[in-house]
């Protein structure tokens, strides 16, 4: 172990909570410290800056509803993140996931004719097995024939992406776009209702928020949940316990790839009303929604939380480049910090220094004075 | 008396009402500014008419995504902007949207084809252009093969080409025009390649859609012509851009901003207010430099060209670009390629003779004219 001066590091046995909220909140506060003095070097006072920043996306009701309508998708993506982490399963493949949804929630809208409410029912299900198929294929490789899933749920991001483009450049084309590659505009019985004057569909919010309760829920207090936690903590315990690793580690990532389609169905619901570019459609939410889950750490209700955080700094976007004319690039640089500053404070839960005392120090075995014998 | 004292007051009060007394704009780009295309040209027409007009102040937006432009819309208002204009086609719905929550906003689209009282559209369109371009092209190319790298196959595009592979087979009936899509309006790395391709199918002469000069430095490498696109390009090789397509978005915007602040647009009369601006309004040029028309590198060969054309007989290919352009500079164009009869190359008739083509017929053309060659989606 690394000694210095008096002190020696060692790991730590098991980090308390205030604790694991303690260095988060530092890492993110590092992270807005940085980009302050960015704001700085562009000539800006950090401290107007983020005052500039704050009025406009918490300081009125609809920057407010900005910030919780980009909270959505990372709020529904990074939950089944969450789940699918649990499984120690390394899904890179939200934002597959993501489109794989909004196609299979597009296809209902534009060819199913149903009516009003039932609609949107079946768009919302068929996101979500849009999703699950998607996060299935990844899931089934890994567990039948060992492929990495980081490497098969990053490829079918692109698989996904193309996807969509083909069916925009192609049989999903719009007959009223004359010839511009998006679909038709949805009917109004498959729009979301937004919240007036805002763009906030909101079942998709309370949808998220009840998914993050359901996902605590079935994390502790189901047989699911219990095996999950122990597939997490080690395989092969799970495998001396009976647990069907194969079927366990599929029925997860099944309902963490869904809930980041229920993502995509929101952005078509709520938002675009119709199948349009992939990269439009989905502003990269299911790689922001990987820093979402790692900085919730595992706890599906803190997803809220987290979501919420990194919702609010893609909504800064928009402040950032007209109020104070700074480049596109910045709000991926302050995610990018965020995440940086996590990972880089790993090591303080997991070691901490502890003084070392000369009691400490253990003392060479020698040999007993021999007393008296003179 | 009175009462035409109180008409008086009214009336005047009204005017002042109708007349901008300070024009703020907002600008909403695509790409960066500085990304020697499209959204650089709207940006330099911005920065020429802010210094310009004293009334007119602008704010201008870089690198918005598409689909999530209303925020930005929204961030403009604040700002105090009374007129925006969004300057692509993929900001359509977001500037529909945004127009109906501000109705006392003028709104302006680049390219679109929805208006609303307060939407208006416009266009710099380079049809005419491009048919100027296959005349030389036609002319330059001695394989009988132009190449031509396309960044998405849809309307804007697939008119373009049409009108320049029409350009090449008025001056060569035998040549095509062999399209490689890359899909994509900025890719050097897919732009090289495609050159590279076309270049190995045995295309002499280049002419393309996407925002960088890569396919005149592609084909400058193997010796070979080109024609620039949308911004000067004549730098990048100087001995080898014959000539291109420039636009002057500053001619469509001084028109709109002075018609908003004398009072003669409103956020109530745009229902039907679109620019498709042609040659005769200046906001398109031929060209591959700024007062360099033609390469004088390439005035000898097209000068020495010669072809016989049913109206003009025999004419020099340099006289007849020189005519074509002043017949089509017309405030009512004297000549138009897209006029009948005309088929496409699977030889159904698309045009039938005597008529020519309505701006809303060309705005959604998908058909592929004769001499093309290469992929063509959604082909009738």
């Amino acid at each position: 172990m690394l000694k210095l001066g008096g002190w020696r590091l060692e790991p730590r046995p098991e980090p308390s909570r205030a604790l694991v909220f303690a260095v988060s909140v530092g890492a993110v506060l590092a992270a807005l410290f940085v980009t302050g003095l960015i704001f700085w070097a562009y000539g800006h006072n950090p401290v107007t800056a983020y005052r500039d920043i704050f009025v406009s996306t918490l300081g009125n009701f609809r920057g407010f509803a900005e910030v919780l309508r980009k909270t959505i998708p990372l709020l529904l993506a990074g939950v089944g993140l969450v789940l699918a982490f649990h499984a120690q399963f390394w899904n890179i493949g939200a934002e597959g996931q993501i489109l794989a949804g909004a196609v299979a929630a597009s296809g209902v809208a534009l060819f199913v004719p149903v009516g009003a409410p039932w609609l949107l029912i079946l768009m919302f299900a068929a996101g979500f097995l849009g999703g699950a198929v998607w996060g299935l294929l990844p899931a089934l490789l890994k567990v039948r024939l060992g492929v990495s899933e980081i490497i098969t749920t990053l490829m079918l991001n692109y698989v996904a992406l193309y996807g969509v483009q083909y069916l925009i450049y192609g049989p999903w084309k719009g007959l009223s776009t004359r010839g511009m590659p998006i679909s038709d505009t949805f009917v109004p019985a498959a729009w979301l209702p937004t919240l007036t004057g805002t763009r906030l569909h909101w079942p998709t919010l309370l949808l998220g928020v009840l998914l993050a309760g359901a996902v605590l829920f079935l994390l502790t207090k189901t047989t699911l949940g219990f095996e999950t936690r122990v597939l997490g903590q080690s395989p092969k315990a799970a495998r001396y316990a009976g647990i069907n690793l194969g079927r366990t580690t599929a029925l997860l990532v099944l309902v963490a790839a869904g809930a980041a389609g229920l993502a995509g169905v929101g952005e078509v619901a709520g938002l675009h009303h119709r199948l349009v570019e992939p990269a439009q459609l989905s502003l990269g939410y299911g790689y922001t929604a990987i820093i979402v889950a790692l900085l919730a750490r595992g706890n599906p209700l803190a997803v809220v939380l987290t979501a919420l955080l990194l919702g609010w700094v893609s909504a800064t976007g928009d402040v950032v480049r007209v109020t104070l004319r700074l480049p596109a690039e910045i709000t991926g640089v302050i995610s990018g910090l965020i995440l940086l500053f996590l990972l880089a404070s790993e090591p303080l839960l997991r070691y901490r220094w502890r003084r070392v005392g000369r009691e400490a120090i253990p003392v060479p075995v020698t040999a007993p004075v021999q007393e008296g014998g003179r | 008396m009175r009462r035409l004292i109180c008409l008086l007051v009214v009336s005047l009060f009204t005017t002042a009402l109708a007349q901008q007394e300070q024009v703020t704009a907002g600008f909403i780009y695509v790409g960066p500014t500085d990304d020697n295309g499209w959204s650089e040209a709207h940006d330099a027409a911005r920065q020429l008419l802010d210094d310009e007009f004293d009334w007119l102040t602008t704010i201008a937006v870089e690198s918005v995504p598409e689909a999530d432009a209303e925020p930005f819309i929204d961030q403009l208002v604040q700002q105090g902007a009374n007129v925006i204009f969004t300057t692509s086609f993929g900001f359509m719905d977001a500037t529909v949207a945004a127009a109906a929550r501000y109705p006392d906003v003028v709104f302006a689209h680049a390219t679109g084809f929805m208006r609303a009282p307060n939407l208006a559209t416009y266009t710099a369109e380079f049809y005419q252009v491009y048919y100027l371009n296959g005349l030389m092209a036609g002319a330059l190319t001695e394989s009988g093969t132009v190449g031509y790298v396309g960044a998405f196959p849809i309307p804007e595009v697939k008119r373009h080409i049409s009108a320049f592979t029409m350009g090449v087979r008025a001056v060569n009936p035998e040549a095509s025009v062999n399209v490689r899509w890359i899909n994509s309006w900025y890719n050097p790395a897919a732009a090289t390649e495609a050159t590279q391709a076309l270049v190995a199918e045995g295309a002499d002469v280049f002419a393309f859609t996407e925002d960088s000069p890569t396919v005149i430095q592609v084909a400058a490498e193997s010796d070979l012509p080109s024609f620039a696109h949308y911004s000067p390009m004549l730098s990048f090789a100087p001995e080898h851009v014959v000539s291109g397509q420039l636009v002057h978005w500053d001619r469509i915007y001084r028109d709109i901003l002075t018609k908003v602040h004398d009072g003669t647009y409103t956020a109530q009369n745009l229902q039907d207010v679109d620019y498709w601006s042609l040659l005769f309004s200046g906001a398109v040029e031929v060209g591959a430099d700024e007062e360099v028309m033609i390469n004088p590198a390439f005035e000898e060969p097209l000068r020495a060209r010669m072809v016989s054309d049913s109206e003009l007989g025999e004419v020099s290919v340099y006289d007849l670009v020189m005519t074509r352009l002043e017949q089509m500079s017309q405030e009512t164009p004297a000549f138009d390629p897209f006029t009948g009869p005309l088929s496409d190359r699977n030889g159904n008739e698309v045009v039938a003779a005597g008529a020519t083509m309505s701006p809303e017929e060309l705005a959604s053309m998908q058909w592929a004219a004769e001499g093309i060659e290469g992929q063509w989606p959604d082909e009738p």
